[in-house]
């Protein structure tokens, strides 16, 4: 798993790619929360990297909805691979984070 | 004889990459789909997952067997480990859980909600001190 962080305008995007596995999701759990520990409250995961996540993965991503709701704060995903979209809707959370099409979807939408 | 990939796979979740490894290499050997690869991977990590991380109060290394067989149209996979006895089909299923707002989603219990929507069939038995949990999934037809 690598990480690299992008600004955009107001919002941060996160741009993961690899894997998320319970062997890598404590890096990217750091990383999220060290954001948020700094002053971060919009931020994106660009998944269009992201070859494979599991459930140990799929828990940071609620804990960073938990932590950045609205209106204080927005957590929004773009571009997951198929896949990886499957995993997210099999886990149920597409109708609970707001997940999008693209990058630049998603980046508009925490804005 | 039919198609087997034996694996000895450390209590250590830096593990899981590899297992990953090998078994898109067993997939692509035997004309697996990707997406029976992709949700047996998922199956299986998850299943190892809670190894590593519940099984073993001892802090010691420990080798989880896993065995992964292509019989005809059907994959079967076995995890063993020498770990504290747990059956995880007594895992309470999500479904009830999986439309509720962010706030209140639990945060466990995904990893055998997964393991139950990709495998068609689980059986666990307890055997001679070790957790052996057989999985099985039908596959597509092979190219």
């Amino acid at each position: 798993m690598e990480i690299t962080e992008a600004r955009e305008g107001s919002v941060v995007v996160l741009e993961v790619s690899g894997r998320v596995d319970a062997g890598t999701a404590g890096a990217f759990e750091e990383k999220v929360l060290g954001l948020i520990a700094g002053g971060t409250n919009r931020l994106v995961v660009d998944g269009s990297k992201l070859a494979y996540i599991s459930s140990a993965g799929l828990r940071v991503f609620l804990m960073a909805a938990k932590r950045l709701t609205p209106p204080a704060g927005f957590f929004a995903v773009g571009a997951l691979q198929a896949q990886v979209r499957e995993v997210f809707d099999i886990a149920g959370f597409s109708s609970v984070l707001s997940i999008h099409d693209t990058r630049t979807e998603a980046v508009g939408a925490a804005s | 004889m039919s198609p087997a990939l034996t694996l000895d796979v450390r209590n250590d979740t830096a593990e899981l990459g590899r297992v990953a490894v090998e078994l898109a290499r067993f997939g692509a050997a035997h004309g697996l789909d990707e997406q029976d690869v992709f949700e047996t991977t998922l199956a299986l990590d998850e299943v190892l997952t809670n190894v590593i991380w519940y099984a073993f109060g001892d802090g010691e290394a420990h080798e989880i067997a896993v065995r992964v067989e292509l019989v005809e149209d059907e994959l079967a996979i076995e995890v063993e480990d020498d770990g504290v006895a747990f059956d995880p089909l007594g895992v309470k299923p999500l479904d009830r859980e999986l439309g509720s707002p962010v706030q209140e989603r639990p945060v466990g219990g995904l990893g055998m909600h997964f393991v139950r929507r990709t495998m068609h069939a689980l059986a666990y038995r307890r055997e001679m001190g070790k957790n052996i949990l057989m999985m099985r999934r039908r596959v597509a037809q092979r190219r």
